[in-house]
């Protein structure tokens, strides 16, 4: 190792940035280089000197002077016209759906079929309406059923019969649909993905990252861009903690190659409620305890974490690691 | 050390965050001043040590939230919500960097909303018993003459250095903010280091 590229790997280690297999290289130019040693003691310096321009909370005042004048401004701006509101939305679902192409291709199937049906049932019902004022009406087509409302879709007309107290309903049905396949089946992973993120059930959630995070702990395919995504989501924004446990042990076989699953990991031990996923988010990053961002987080949670005994497991885990200078 | 209130309040900004996210590209005014007061205190802390000043950190935080809030619907919840916004952030703060460099303002104090210099080193608590008005004055001097060493660096070199130095980030993710790469990240990092020592070195 030469002396300016051992300058840089100073300022990096100094940082906490320099990869571990290289820590020991700079070592040992250090041990054998006076001017590099210098260059070291310089750098440490230097940042006691910076601490000496130390980051301050905002005063309150500040805080509150900001918010007042954002909300000013924010209560000024025009609301947004149905177009621009319409125009977002579908932005939305388009970027949702490129990610996503078997699950657009469903709904697009969908789609058009409900619009030939819709469009078919318009039809018959303005050659059936015979002369009437254009106000609403509300008569009766068949005897009322019993409809679970998680099975309609929305309510498209409302027409009653006149002098009378029967009512017509028009109304558009989900219709639940089913698909079977294996997991390799790029369809049924959308599928679960989708459900991993959608479902309104904590248990549907549970079922679909369980089954995510057994395809990546078995080894299969499980891509950064699709399933590993879908985990650290998950990880990271589901509300059930039985959820996000199967996100993290999904996980686990990737977090020596893989940094954003790492870091999701880092995040989950600092912010998670709760303390058995801390826990075992500890285990999960044990075979990168010597990665110096591992070890600067387990150095917080030794020192904050509200449960005693993670703070206790986290010591023990920094007092294994080899010492990193 | 935390208490149960704070794994209420780790709960309270975790799960829902998503969910407000959600109803604030749908629309929802409440949603989006709840995400604000989420990440108010973080982004006026990095405005304000960057510029130095409360006025110009106030503009910060106005256009960065206004900002978030005209184009919340294009994020797509491929990053944290935390980085989304850090990237708004230091991009305005960048060319608030700028401007200043262009009109030759170096600030070398910090001051307040109406142009008083705020003592820095007053809110840093000393806990020596020896501590005396003498050093206070002497280590208030050195604080003025780091932030005029850092006035001295360029914008980029200046962002990269509060990112990586006072908040921590990973060079990645400094790189990810800036819109560039982590090797052109640690190479600023590398030339700010080596002019902040040249200019500090008769201070050691």
């Amino acid at each position: 190792m030469n002396c300016e590229l051992a300058h840089e790997k100073i300022v990096l280690a100094a940082y906490g940035e320099l990869p571990d297999d290289q820590i020991h290289e700079l070592d040992r130019h250090l041990t054998a280089c006076y001017d590099c040693r210098e260059q070291r003691e310089q750098v440490l310096a230097l940042r006691t000197l910076a601490a000496m321009y130390p980051v301050v909370e905002p005063p309150a005042n500040l805080v509150a002077r900001s918010r007042i004048r954002l909300e000013e401004a924010l209560d000024a701006l025009p609301p947004k016209r149905w177009y621009e509101r319409l125009s977002t939305r579908l932005v939305n679902n388009v970027a949702s759906l490129q990610a996503a192409p078997v699950a657009s291709v469903l709904l697009l199937v969908a789609g058009m079929g409900a619009g030939s049906l819709g469009g078919y049932e318009y039809a018959q019902g303005r050659a059936a309406h015979t002369a009437l004022r254009p106000a609403l009406r509300i008569t009766a087509a068949q005897p009322a059923a019993n409809v679970a409302p998680a099975d309609v879709a929305s309510i498209s007309s409302i027409v009653q019969q006149p002098n009378s107290d029967i009512v017509e309903v028009r109304y558009n049905q989900l219709v639940p649909q089913r698909m079977q396949g294996s997991l390799d089946d790029p369809a049924i992973r959308q599928l679960l993905m989708m459900a991993s993120e959608d479902a309104a059930s904590a248990g549907i959630r549970d079922d679909s990252v369980g089954l995510l995070a057994a395809e990546c702990r078995a080894g299969h395919s499980c891509n950064p861009a699709g399933i590993r995504d879908a985990l650290m989501v998950a990880l990271r924004y589901d509300r059930n903690e039985g959820v996000r446990e199967k996100a993290l042990k999904g996980l686990e076989p990737y977090v020596a190659e893989d940094m954003r699953v790492r870091d999701a990991i880092l995040e989950a031990l600092l912010n998670d409620s709760d303390a058995r996923i801390r826990s075992e988010a500890i285990s999960i990053l044990e075979p990168v305890e010597a990665d110096t961002t591992v070890r600067q987080v387990l150095s917080t949670v030794a020192t904050s974490d509200q449960n005693p005994q993670i703070r206790n497991v986290s010591r023990e885990v920094l007092s294994r690691a080899p010492e990193i200078q | 050390m935390d208490g149960p209130n704070r794994a209420q309040e780790r709960l309270e900004v975790r799960a829902p965050e998503m969910e407000l996210i959600k109803q604030a590209q749908a629309g929802s005014r409440a949603a989006f001043d709840a995400l604000v007061r989420q990440y108010e205190q973080q982004v006026l802390r990095l405005a304000l040590h960057l510029t130095g000043s409360e006025h110009d950190a106030e503009d910060i935080y106005q256009e960065a939230f206004l900002k978030a809030f005209r184009y919340i619907g294009n994020f797509r919840f491929e990053c944290s919500f935390y980085t989304w916004i850090y990237r708004i952030v230091t991009n305005l703060c960048l060319d608030q960097l700028r401007r200043r460099k262009t009109r030759r303002e170096d600030q070398a104090v910090l001051l307040d909303h109406s142009g008083d210099e705020i003592d820095l080193l007053a809110s840093v608590s000393d806990n020596r018993s020896f501590s005396n008005p003498a050093r206070e004055l002497d280590r208030k001097q050195l604080g003025e003459k780091i932030q005029a060493a850092l006035g001295k660096l360029t914008p980029r070199e200046r962002m990269v250095f509060e990112l990586k130095h006072y908040q921590g980030l990973r060079l990645r993710t400094i790189g990810e903010m800036l819109n560039t790469t982590e090797e052109t990240a640690k190479n600023t990092l590398f030339r700010a280091t080596k002019k902040l020592r040249t200019q500090l070195a008769g201070l050691r």
